[in-house]
């Protein structure tokens, strides 16, 4: 049984405008941000207009220049007799002829009045017409494009996404200027009617992954999507698992990095966070700047955040189960250390390090939730209550302050934050296992994690590839970053077995190809054997005729080469 | 899934839980044992028992105050000791005195008395391999000494007795004076066929001058290496001197550096002084006439570094007796170390029996079954080749500036 509201929505503009305004204004009413504006045409002063649109999220500007154009607007159809046939098709006219706006779309019925309306357009209703116009006048205040807050980098561009999915598109496409760039466009939400783009490079995305996500995306069935969490959740592979299978970022090179390498984005609107899909487990531990520094600072930065992401993961169960188990596995000179630091401390090693995590998941969290100009104070109470009088008044030992400590200076290490977040989960199964069963615990449990994450997989890709599935063609972007002329082809997720970029090593210029290549490479040599000679003579004059004759050698070879060309 | 996932979850969660922290034991919760001492007493019925002293470390006053300040006594180390019938008893019988669980994985040394060790260690080696606490590389040292004085005693320059131990043993590749020992060597010893197994022997002496009354000289004890004590089967039957062990080293052990010291060829009152370094032994096993028969060159480079002599090094006749000189007076050391181990002792603790297996694995099956006797009469050729290469930063002669007419 349709109700009255989707009755009224599926009615046709009437000619008739005064029932065309009672049917949008009972469907708009207690707005007090819809503006009902009425004026009559300049050159037929008997039509009369009607605009709608809601303030605040149109361009004031636009709205202005569309009546200026719609007032002073003359019919072409003026000199023909039949008025009221040419009012019936004024509105089209207006369409074919208002140049000034960039978008003009004729609508007839009131669902698609009603939607440009509420997407910030204004929909323009004529008198003795059954047809509207909707003006693309969106516009409203957004926040400009900003350095990305949640990942930034020391050497690359500072542009991140914005709330706006037209910025951000716009920010991609500024940055792959291909024809196979694709931005397919749906809607997901039924009251929020969220504008979603799938971006993909047709031709390197690996077929079927495409229509896989429009396939999951199209199962969505929710009344509002605020942001890309909802889309990730609601697509995502091995939905339980702490690990993230979709990838997000604010970053729109790294949006543009993955397309290139055969992924798919997933721009959502109204967040500055870019969902990228297929992952695999070790894109979380990669950043942008690996690619933009120096291969070996690459590499090196990439290790240390290897290092920072097993130390978030196991460094407090292994202090756990080496002092409360296997305390014969501490050398002996650190386990007199650590004994005098707990020699005073009244609670076992495993509460202590629960509690020390807990506190300082507390402080991170206070910390991001306070005021800014607050925010101090957390870190002033953090370090001196925490870190030295909790430790002065034995309550917790000083070793642990430094284990906690590090633990979480290696979780800030990660640079994706949902995934630095899933890492510190994870380690609390694995310090109630260690601090539990010891070093039978902790192996057991971390078991259970690895079979877990070798299990999932994100669209199709295994989740810890290319370490398992070992890839080999894979390795040159894993563990150590290879030199960009060394990185030949795209990852095996993208499709098929493309070469990515064909530069051959750089090197100096070599006499014997220049010397094959005509007339122009002829002076290049030329030039090259005459430094040599220069520098012959300064430093071994007995040597000179040898390189005069090299270089006349040389000069015929050319010449001859261009004979044989003609 | 959803019901597979929390069912999965909730049987970890008890798994983890309800075991309660079975084998649980906080770490300042142990007396960390840092050396052990064996000694043989005579209990009143007349048996013999077995004199277990254990040093163990008080953390706090080991290591200072690193966190809350805790009660500190000042003695860093504790030292309690149990007689019984075996090791394992006495062990036990500590543990009723100490109000921390007994932990001997962190020793750093196991010294045995030598009348203990006259009566055969066989119980020891086992107990202390069989025990999967321990660590394998434990120092194992023999002492003339009460073992439980040696162990209770504080000396050197750490604040643990047993540290201090570990650092001798650390750093003797340069002293020289003893064999370095761990349990793994003396299990391998043991159950090798053809080396018997030597222990490093550790004395205390009084070699410490206090400082609150100096005048009294060299009055407080400190613990010392002190040559080896050598074995047969698992009885000590002899020892070594701390210079006899220094040739010994040569055989079984990589040696970093050694003296020399030989008597000036103008003046037989005054001495030269040399380091000996990269000091290699070759030995060439050779069978004839169903004996074995060892050749044994030795190959050094020696640095002069204390001299009261004329020695310059623009004359190379010069230097030539001065080398034959040393290798005359390595020889002596060697060949009398030799004789002693040979003729004595009559066991193959220079591991002569593993080379020659190594290059006649065929004769060594004939010989095997009594090779203690064999190697008792087995000739010993030594070859000595020293190269007199530096006089360190002097090349000619330290000679007085003043002159004076003869």
């Amino acid at each position: 049984m349709p109700t009255n509201l989707e009755l009224k929505m599926k009615q046709q503009l009437s000619e008739n405008i005064d029932a065309n305004i009672n049917t949008i204004n009972s469907l708009l009413e207690d707005n007090d941000d819809l503006v009902i504006r009425t004026f009559y045409l300049q050159f037929q002063q008997e039509i009369k207009c009607i605009m709608f649109y809601l303030e605040g999220i149109v361009n004031a500007n636009k709205i202005d220049s569309t009546l200026h154009d719609l007032m002073s607007y003359r019919s072409a159809n003026k000199a023909t007799e039949n008025q009221e046939s040419s009012n019936k098709e004024l509105a089209e006219s207006i369409q074919k002829h208002l140049s000034h706006n960039s978008s003009v779309m004729v609508c007839s019925n009131i669902r698609d009045g009603i939607t440009a309306i509420l997407n910030g357009d204004c929909l323009c209703i004529i008198d003795q017409s059954d047809q509207g116009l909707c003006v693309s006048s969106k516009g409203g205040d957004k926040r400009a494009v900003e350095e990305p807050m949640s990942e930034q980098v020391v050497r690359g561009p500072r542009d991140g996404f914005t709330e706006d999915i037209r910025t951000n598109t716009a920010l991609v496409r500024r940055r792959i200027k291909d024809v196979r760039l694709k931005m397919e466009g749906l809607k997901v939400g039924t009251s929020t009617q969220t504008t979603i783009n799938i971006s993909y490079i047709s031709g390197v995305v690996k077929k079927g992954l495409v229509e896989e996500v429009k396939q999951r995306l199209n199962k969505i069935n929710i009344d509002g999507i605020l942001e890309s969490n909802y889309i990730e959740e609601l697509i995502r592979d091995a939905p339980y698992s702490p690990f993230s299978t979709v990838m997000n970022t604010e970053r729109p090179d790294k949006v543009a990095a993955a397309l290139l390498e055969g992924r798919v984005a997933i721009f959502v609107d109204n967040t500055p966070f870019v969902l990228v899909v297929p992952v695999n487990f070790w894109d979380f531990l990669q950043a942008s700047d690996d690619y933009y520094l120096h291969y070996l600072t690459g590499t090196f930065i990439r290790w240390v955040r290897y290092v920072a992401f097993i130390i978030s993961l196991t460094l407090p169960s292994i202090y756990v189960l080496l002092t409360s188990f296997h305390q014969e596995m501490i050398p002996t000179a650190l386990a007199l250390t650590i004994a005098s630091g707990r020699e005073v401390i009244p609670f076992p090693v495993l509460f202590e390090a629960i509690v020390m995590e807990i506190i300082f998941e507390l402080m991170r969290e206070a910390g991001l939730r306070m005021p800014k100009p607050i925010g101090q104070a957390v870190s002033i109470v953090g370090s001196l209550i925490i870190g030295q009088a909790a430790v002065q008044a034995g309550v917790v030992s000083p070793f642990m302050v430094i284990i906690v400590a590090l633990t979480g200076i290696s979780s800030f290490a990660i640079p994706n934050f949902s995934a630095a977040y899933s890492i510190r989960l994870t380690r609390f199964p694995l310090l109630i296992a260690s601090g539990t069963l010891g070093l039978l615990g902790f192996i057991g449990m971390f078991f259970i994690l690895a079979i877990h994450a070798v299990s999932i997989r994100s669209f199709g890709e295994s989740y810890l590839a290319p370490a398992t599935p070992f890839k080999p063609s894979d390795q040159k972007d894993f563990v150590v970053r290879f030199p960009w002329w060394g990185m030949n082809r795209r990852p095996q997720l993208a499709s098929g077995k493309g070469v990515r970029q064909a530069t051959k090593k750089p090197t100096p210029p070599q006499e014997e190809e220049n010397s094959n290549k005509g007339s122009s490479s002829v002076i290049e040599a030329g030039k090259y054997i005459s430094h040599e000679k220069a520098d012959d003579n300064s430093k071994r004059g007995r040597k000179q005729r040898k390189t005069i004759k090299l270089a006349d050698l040389v000069a015929s070879k050319n010449k001859n080469d261009q004979d044989n060309r003609k | 899934m959803a019901r597979y996932f929390w069912r999965t979850g909730f049987m970890l969660a008890c798994l983890l839980i309800l075991t309660s922290c079975v084998g649980k034991r906080e770490i300042d919760d142990l007396a960390m044992v840092m050396g052990v001492g064996l000694d043989l007493v005579e209990a009143e019925n007349g048996e013999q028992h077995v004199k277990v002293t254990a040093q163990i470390a008080r953390p706090a006053d080991a290591r200072g105050q690193t966190g809350a300040p805790s009660g500190q006594t000042g003695e860093p180390i504790w030292t309690i000791s149990a007689t019984d019938k075996s090791i394992f008893g006495a062990i036990r019988k500590l543990g009723s005195a100490s109000s921390r669980r007994i932990f001997w994985a962190h020793s750093y040394v196991i010294v045995i008395n030598e009348d203990l060790a006259k009566n055969g260690i066989k119980d020891i080696i086992d107990f202390f391999i069989r025990n999967p606490e321990l660590r394998m590389r434990t120092w194992v040292a023999v002492t003339p000494d009460n073992a439980s004085e040696l162990v209770s005693s504080l000396t050197g320059l750490e604040v643990i007795p047993g540290q201090s131990i570990d650092g001798l043993f650390r750093y003797s590749k340069i002293t020289r004076s003893a064999p370095r020992t761990q349990m793994i060597d003396l299990h391998a010893a043991y159950l090798s066929d053809s080396t018997e197994l030597y222990l490093a022997r550790l004395k205390l002496e009084s070699n410490e001058i206090s400082n609150k009354q100096p005048e009294q000289g060299e009055k407080q004890k400190n613990i010392t290496l002190a040559g080896t004590g050598v074995f047969k089967g698992d009885k000590l039957i002899g020892t070594l001197s701390a210079k006899e062990t220094r040739s010994l080293l040569l055989f079984v052990e990589d040696v970093k550096s050694g003296v020399g010291i030989v008597k000036c060829q103008d003046d037989e009152s005054k001495f030269s002084t040399f380091e000996l370094v990269h000091e290699t032994l070759k030995v060439t096993p050779d069978y004839k006439n169903g004996k074995p028969e060892f050749t044994l060159t030795v190959r050094t480079t020696a640095k002069l570094v204390e001299t009261d002599c004329t020695i310059g090094f623009d004359d190379d006749d010069k230097i030539a007796e001065l080398e034959t000189d040393i290798e005359n007076e390595l020889k002596s050391d060697v060949t009398n170390m030799l004789d002693k181990v040979q003729n004595e002792f009559g066991v193959d603790i220079l591991e002569a029996g593993n080379v020659f297996n190594n290059e006649h694995p065929s004769e060594w099956k004939e010989l095997r079954n009594n090779w203690n006797s064999h190697f008792e009469k087995a000739a010993i050729h030594l070859n000595m080749d020293v190269k007199l290469k530096s006089g360190a930063l002097l090349f000619k002669p330290t000679t007085s500036g003043k002159k004076v007419d003869q």
